[in-house]
């Protein structure tokens, strides 16, 4: 996890395109994914990257199953994810699985932690997962080829293609996976507990890109980006559960086209974009599709003035038009939002950040989010820095479609959740010769209002309401050590979170006041280490997470685990092309775990690739 | 990495032995493990969320006034019990647990809850009756059709208590729910019709039906030998708050059947039809029956010719599963009420005066509690 500096983006006018919203992040915590470890574990998806690279907990079933983050104890409708710029959680249950997004198909990954909904709008409540499309690369044409065969019948292949003229770049990717994931392993749903190899767990996956950059003059570039991904699950039973053949289907395609210009006005940006979700789950009594298309349309203007400040307003808007069996009747929806955001570096020791962003959703009325936060270089001596943090932050998340039509138990009164966060931090920075130490600490409150909850109602169905008041907080540190010691390199990562999340009002229903929610960990722990040595790499990821509360009572829990994934590599060189050979062993300590009640997790895994680049 | 995984074990250690004492401190009832539940108590069976298999057994001492949850799991650990504790029913020393959406009935001892055996390869299981020590009947939910949302014809399983298997199947009517042993006969409500099937004991063949009310789901012998049939009626929702609606529903009804001649003596019908009856339970002495309507218990006499007009218990606006399972305790004739808060956190029984319904103490259960045996 390499924390990404705010202060590094120096505004300048030269680099026209492609601010990244993290400019307007000041005071907040953002970490980015390195493009060494997406390269290594490019035939993971981003599931396996935020679990090996950043605190957050996310919630699996199982092997095939859905993942879905969970930061800061928030749950997994509180995660904004963007991609290119635009948010892409499905709107019917308004979150991500994130175990459908191939990494092969990402050019880079942010992580915001925390509330940002001034920036990335709805959801954003407890952090935001920034995808990007890959950016232009080197003039002429490259291509990669990469296999990879793994334990339990894990089968991933993916190719990869791409020109760079003086006016025109394309590129292709495409993958495909293939697994049983027929791992063993005892059966305790069982008298006498027999071992047993999971059948109901096999995944067929596949999924293209395709991103299209024309420079349409000097000032001028027209992008197109198409994203498709299919995956089919079969969804396993928790142990003691009836087999009932449980199977989900996802497709999701999307296509954006992205006009960007500069001019003495600034830069503008035009997006405009067209998503389908679709969503089919079957076991032997359910039979239910989720089909939606959204419409999304986004104009930006930003501004910058020398190196000192930056301003950016926009508009955005989304259409839905839902087709869920659930809903009995076709649903559209209108969403306007409209932000403006604003960086001013007084000085070269302190950037400030202020952001605004009312949003605009028929039959609601969403209060505005505003977000202030600073980062100042307090002291500096020698080859230290050390920077003081602060930002708070204002979020909402307006209720899915399910929250509002499902039949029955749709809500059309429910409100929309509101949330604040506050936090601080210190950030030291030291540089000696290629020694470079980064160590970070921040601490966080966060508060939701109207959080929505499922309950039972007295008519036998379950029917979402805005129950309560949650509160979390807690504590991140990190710290990130680097070196070259002739032809090594070394860095290592340490990180630990603690999160305390507590519902502490409660307007109706159970009153579990004061206990931390279920399955958020209280402790997370994290050690990795990047070392590489001429044409060798290796990296390891030792995580550690603490017992989880199974109910909201605190009665119930699950042991905490401690797992160790490795990888090694070598570059060869086949003619002039590197050919890199990886060996990748996950849970190499084989260590028996669940991180949801009864849902055996893989045992030990191997797995071997091959990748041919062509640069 | 060896290192740091010995030191996490003996931390680890350290911390259980440490959960271990302060446990023992507050559960010092725990004396002799072959009778541990031999006692003066009450097995309380908790649900669990459905798809989680967390299905819980607790037990209350009458002695100590100590509740112990997770009885099951202290016992058998790391087995689980499984998905959906339906039905919780005592026959001679052991305790059978109709776990429905793990299609099994586990067998347990009933004084130590040691797990023996389970009765596999059952369908939706809903509740257990047994004959005798030898023989007992399962009532099973079949053919869900997902795009009508109905069911086809349910079955009882003759189940052989010996050898825990299933020696036979009887085809009955929908959604077969209750079942009560009268004499030679066997009574099944099938909630999904109008029907209540008759079996003969002795051949597990079908005798007769007799036609009630919609949805019968919940029966009781009273002291006079005559069978209660409590239906629900027809449900309406309204499409915008779910709720049921008293314009399009049909009523409810308690029916009494003699087992002799299998006729339906009377039928007494709700006025209200939105809340439906059920949970009908008779009291130690079977002259009066407790049951639920409209989230509140209502006492019937048994030879009385109309239904009450005031509730026993009122809690007012209460949590939607207040009485998710209702009990009678046979020594002292207090209700006992299983209130579900949510399938998300623990649940709690609440204990009642027989008398004047005000409500004596509460203790806190698993999730979902839905039914009690008393030892």
């Amino acid at each position: 996890m390499a924390q990404q500096d705010t202060t590094l983006y120096h505004l300048r006018t030269v680099e026209i395109f492609g601010k990244p919203a993290e400019v307007f992040a000041s005071g907040s915590r953002v970490s980015t994914l390195d493009s060494s470890f997406i390269s290594t574990y490019a035939s993971g998806s981003v599931a396996d990257a935020l679990l090996a690279r950043t605190p957050v907990f996310l919630k699996t079933n199982g092997p095939s199953g859905i993942a879905v983050p969970a930061f800061r104890g928030t749950s997994p409708t509180h995660t904004a994810v963007l991609w290119n710029g635009l948010n892409i959680s499905q709107p019917a249950l308004g979150q991500n699985d994130m175990a459908l997004l191939p990494l092969s198909s990402i050019g880079s990954i942010a992580v915001q932690h925390g509330a940002a909904g001034a920036t990335y709008g709805s959801g954003a409540i407890g952090g935001a997962v920034l995808l990007n499309s890959a950016s232009r690369q080197e003039p002429g044409f490259g291509a990669d080829v990469m296999q990879e065969v793994g334990s339990f019948g894990r089968y991933f292949s993916s190719a990869s293609a791409r020109y760079s003229g003086q006016k025109v770049s394309v590129a292709f990717s495409g993958y495909h996976l293939a697994a049983e994931n027929d791992f063993t392993f005892r059966d305790y749903g069982r008298i006498g507990a027999p071992t047993r190899r999971q059948d109901q767990a096999q995944v067929a996956q596949h999924g293209f890109t395709q991103d299209l950059s024309w420079q349409l003059s000097p000032n001028t570039r027209l992008a197109l980006h198409g994203w498709y991904t299919y995956a089919n699950r079969e969804v396993p039973p928790a142990l003691g559960a009836a087999n009932t053949n449980a199977e989900q289907l996802d497709r999701n395609l999307r296509l954006m086209t992205e006009l960007n210009h500069s001019s003495n006005w600034g830069e503008t940006s035009v997006k405009a974009a067209v998503f389908n979700d679709y969503l089919h789950f079957t076991d032997n009594s359910n039979h239910s599709t989720t089909d939606i298309n959204t419409y999304q349309a986004q104009v930006e203007q930003t501004y910058t003035y020398a190196r000192r400040w930056s301003l950016r307003g926009g508009l955005n808007l989304q259409h839905f038009e839902a087709d869920v069996q659930g809903y009995g009747r076709q649903v559209t929806e209108d969403r306007a939002s409209a932000f403006l955001l604003f960086r001013y570096d007084p000085s070269k020791r302190l950037d400030l950040s202020l952001n605004l962003r009312q949003a605009f959703v028929k039959g609601y009325n969403p209060t505005p989010a505003p977000t202030l936060g600073g980062n100042w270089l307090m002291l500096e001596h020698k080859e230290h820095k050390l920077y003081l943090k602060g930002n708070v932050s204002g979020s909402y998340r307006v209720p899915t479609l399910n929250e509002r039509f499902w039949q029955p138990g749709g809500n059309p009164d429910i409100k929309p959740e509101q949330g604040w966060s506050f936090e601080t931090g210190l950030r030291h920075r030291y540089t000696l010769g290629p020694v470079h130490l980064d160590s970070e600490v921040s601490v966080y409150r966060m508060l939701v209002d109207n959080w929505i909850q499922w309950m039972p109602v007295t008519s036998g169905y379950w029917s979402p309401r805005n129950l309560q008041k949650v509160r979390t907080q807690g504590i991140e540190l990190s710290s990130r050590a680097s070196t070259t010691l002739g032809s090594w390199q070394l860095a290592a990562t340490g990180a630990y979170t603690y999160t305390a999340a507590e519902q502490v009002k409660a307007y109706e229903g159970n009153q579990e006041l004061n206990r931390q929610l279920a399955h958020v960990p209280l402790h997370k722990a994290q050690l990795s280490t990047d070392l590489s040595f001429r044409a060798w790499t290796l990296l390891g990821h030792l995580t550690h997470t603490g017992f989880r509360y199974t109910d909201n009572s605190n009665v119930s829990s699950l042991p905490g685990y401690t797992l160790l994934n490795l990888a090694l590599q070598k570059k060869f060189t086949l003619g002039q092309y590197p050919l890199v050979a990886s060996l990748r062993s996950d849970n190499v300590t084989d260590r028996t775990y669940t991180v949801l009640e009864n849902m055996p997790m893989p045992p030990r895994s191997l797995a071997v690739g091959l990748r041919f680049v062509i640069p | 990495m060896k290192k740091i995984t010995r030191f996490r074990s003996y931390l680890l250690s350290a911390a259980f032995a440490f959960g271990a004492i302060a446990l023992s401190g507050c559960d010092d009832e725990t004396d002799s493990p072959a009778g541990e539940y031999a006692r003066n108590g009450v097995f309380i069976s908790n649900e669990g969320a459905f798809t989680k298999s967390n299905a819980s057994v607790s037990f209350y001492s009458h002695d100590s006034k100590l509740v112990e949850n997770e009885s099951f799991k202290k016992v058998n650990a790391p087995l689980v019990l499984g998905d959906v504790l339906q039905h919780m029913v005592q026959q001679g020393d052991r305790l059978y647990l109709v776990m429905n959406n793990s299609g099994k009935v586990v067998a347990t001892n009933a004084n130590t809850l040691k797990a023996e055996g389970e009765i596999a390869g059952l369908e939706a299981p809903r509740y257990f009756a047994a004959l005798n020590d030898d023989k007992a009947y399962v009532t099973e939910w079949l053919g869900y059709d997902p795009a009508t949302y109905l069911y086809g014809n349910g079955r009882v399983a003759v189940v052989d208590l010996k050898t825990l298997t299933v020696t036979k199947t009887v085809t009955v009517g929908v959604q077969p729910e209750q079942l009560v042993i009268a004499g030679s006969k066997l009574y099944v409500a099938n909630s999904g019709g109008n029907t209540v099937t008759v079996i003969n004991t002795a051949t597990d063949a079908i005798e007769t039906t007799i036609t009630v009310n919609d949805g019968p789901n919940s029966l009781a012998l009273d002291r006079n030998n005559v069978l209660w049939v409590s239906s629900q009626g027809i449900k309406a929702y309204d499409p915008v708050d779910w709720s049921v609606s008293e314009e399009n529903s049909t009523p409810g009804s308690l029916a009494k059947i003699n087992t002799g001649s299998n006729a339906v003596m009377s039928t007494l019908t709700f006025s209200r039809n939105a809340p439906a009856p059920g949970k009908l339970t008779p009291n130690p002495n079977g002259d009066k029956l407790y049951y639920v309507f409209n989230n509140k218990v209502w006492v019937q006499d048994v030879n009385s010719s109309s239904l009450p007009t005031k509730p026993l218990i009122d809690r007012g606006t209460y949590v939607p599963y207040g009485f998710n399972g209702l009990g009678i305790e046979p020594a002292s004739g207090t209700i006992y009420a299983g209130k579900a808060t949510d399938y998300a956190s623990n649940g709690w029984v609440v204990r009642y005066n027989p008398q004047s319904g005000a409500a004596v103490d509460s203790f806190r259960v698993g999730i979902a509690p839905n039914g009690f045996v008393f030892r």
